[in-house]
């Protein structure tokens, strides 16, 4: 019973570092290779905000809030011809995919579209707040990082991790704001 | 493979709305189970207890002896009472150790099976079966050794832990929204009153589908598309020990009956 003894020990050292702020990864990542490395991967290849989510259990504390968001800001890529709206239809597709952005998971969209989770708040008629300069970009960067507003939000980060591109980051917000986009027309 | 779970969770929105405001699922599965005794007489979940005694006493595996030489904690062959102190720590394997794990530990040294052998249609079963003998019973997992202690506080962070591509963890849906719903069925209060380890391994009616709680972790991370855990392995375990804890003294209903 010697080897499966090892091979636990193994995973507690690895994972006990989990939500620590340290990334020195090697010998961890050589400790996991044991078994489960692909779960482990994931898990040992916490970014800092993760880290950081997982450590205060979702509960920054306020101190650290600010720090925070301004990581966050960093992490923002913006599309290279600097336009932050985008083509609303492409954006429904993207909105729409559960590879991409899997909105429906969390938010009421096209009032039409009857399948959708609570966990967000509705993004029926958002349209109403205008197409202003200051609503196309924080609709951006909230879609792109939406813990550059909300530390550790259950809304994930799908800019940051390469879900959709920023282009698709602008339809998207194309689908929200748009007057022809089904989220608005009444 | 990393995207059905999510697809799947979006496929299962659409029955949603079809059924208006729906009723709090643990009295519609209180409901389902009247109903399936009366018209039947014996629910699923009874046949699959059945099986697992089958397996449990049948003399099996290159050995040829039936499951009651294995200690499940309280002492070999003491069933009543074993599994809602589990997970729990034996000195025989030097680890930390849940039901899944146990069972698959006396088929290999007990029964001589290989590793590789042990087959999920199997432990399932015995584990339905082992379960049954703690219906009734307060959930009674302790942390006094240090190999257990360890596991809790692996459990507690894996529990919080933000990870993979989605940024998610069990909190973020058991905790932060529960009674939300992201697919049909809302959110369960995994730490607080739904105690879930006191219903699991379970059977869900929905889909015909008996399952113990590391096939429900692992179908939880693939929802999420994230990697899932290997079973057996320390995750899954150390997970159910934090969720044990919790729920502590809660009345165990075994095997769950779900939606
Ligand atoms: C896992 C659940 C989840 C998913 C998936 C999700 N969101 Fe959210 N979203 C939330 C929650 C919860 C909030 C409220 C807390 C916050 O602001 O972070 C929110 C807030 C928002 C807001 C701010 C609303 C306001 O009134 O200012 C926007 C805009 C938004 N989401 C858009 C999207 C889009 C677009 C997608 C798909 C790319 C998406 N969300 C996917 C959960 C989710």
């Amino acid at each position: 019973m010697m080897r499966p003894r090892l091979k636990q020990a193994g995973w507690i050292a690895a994972l006990a570092l989990l939500g620590l702020a340290s990334s020195q990864s090697d010998p961890l990542k050589a400790a996991v290779a044991t078994g489960g490395a692909q779960y482990a991967q994931v898990i040992l290849d916490q970014d800092e905000g993760q880290r950081l989510c997982t450590q205060y259990q979702s509960q920054l504390p306020g101190e650290l809030i600010p720090k925070f968001i301004e990581a966050q800001k960093a992490l923002i890529r913006y599309p290279a011809n600097g336009k932050l709206l985008g083509d609303w239809q492409n954006g429904e597709k993207v909105f729409t995919d559960p590879k991409r952005g899997n909105c429906y998971a969390c938010h009421q969209g096209d009032p039409k579209q009857l399948a959708y989770g609570t966990m967000g708040p509705s993004l029926a008629n958002y349209g109403a707040r205008g197409t202003s300069e200051p609503i196309l970009r924080y609709t951006y960067e909230k879609i792109y990082n939406s813990w550059a507003f909300v530390p550790c939000s259950l809304m994930y980060r799908g800019g940051v991790h390469g879900l959709f591109t920023p282009e698709e980051t602008a339809d998207l917000v194309a689908f929200l704001v748009d007057a022809n986009s089904p989220l608005n027309r009444r | 493979m990393r995207w059905t779970g999510l697809a799947l969770l979006l496929l299962s929105l659409l029955g949603v709305l079809a059924q208006s405001v729906p009723e709090d699922p643990r009295d519609e599965a209180k409901r389902q189970k009247q109903l399936l005794l009366q018209t039947s007489g014996i629910l699923p979940s009874d046949l699959i207890v059945e099986q697992g005694k089958d397996l449990f006493y049948t003399k099996r595996g290159p050995r040829g002896v039936s499951l009651e030489g294995c200690d499940f904690g309280l002492g070999a062959g003491v069933l009543q009472g074993a599994s809602v102190q589990l997970p729990r720590y034996f000195a025989d394997t030097g680890k930390v150790e849940d039901l899944d794990s146990r069972i698959r530990t006396c088929m290999t040294q007990l029964q001589g099976f290989k590793p590789e052998e042990v087959k999920r249609s199997e432990v399932v079963p015995l584990a339905f079966f082992i379960a049954a003998q703690s219906d009734g019973l307060p959930i009674q997992v302790r942390i006094a050794a240090p190999a257990e202690r360890e596991m809790y506080e692996l459990g507690q962070k894996l529990f919080y832990a933000r990870s993979g591509a989605r940024d998610m963890g069990c909190a973020t849906c058991h905790v932060s929204y529960v009674n939300r719903r992201s697919g049909v069925l809302p959110f369960s209060d995994v730490l607080g009153k739904d105690a879930s380890m006191s219903h699991w391994p379970a059977y869900r009616y929905s889909n015909d589908q008996a399952w113990t709680m590391e096939d429900r972790i692992r179908a939880c991370y693939g929802n999420l598309g994230h990697p899932q855990p290997d079973f057996y392995s320390p995750v899954p375990i150390a997970l159910q020990l934090f969720m044990a804890y919790q729920a502590n003294q809660a009345k165990a209903e075994l095997p769950g009956f779900l939606r």
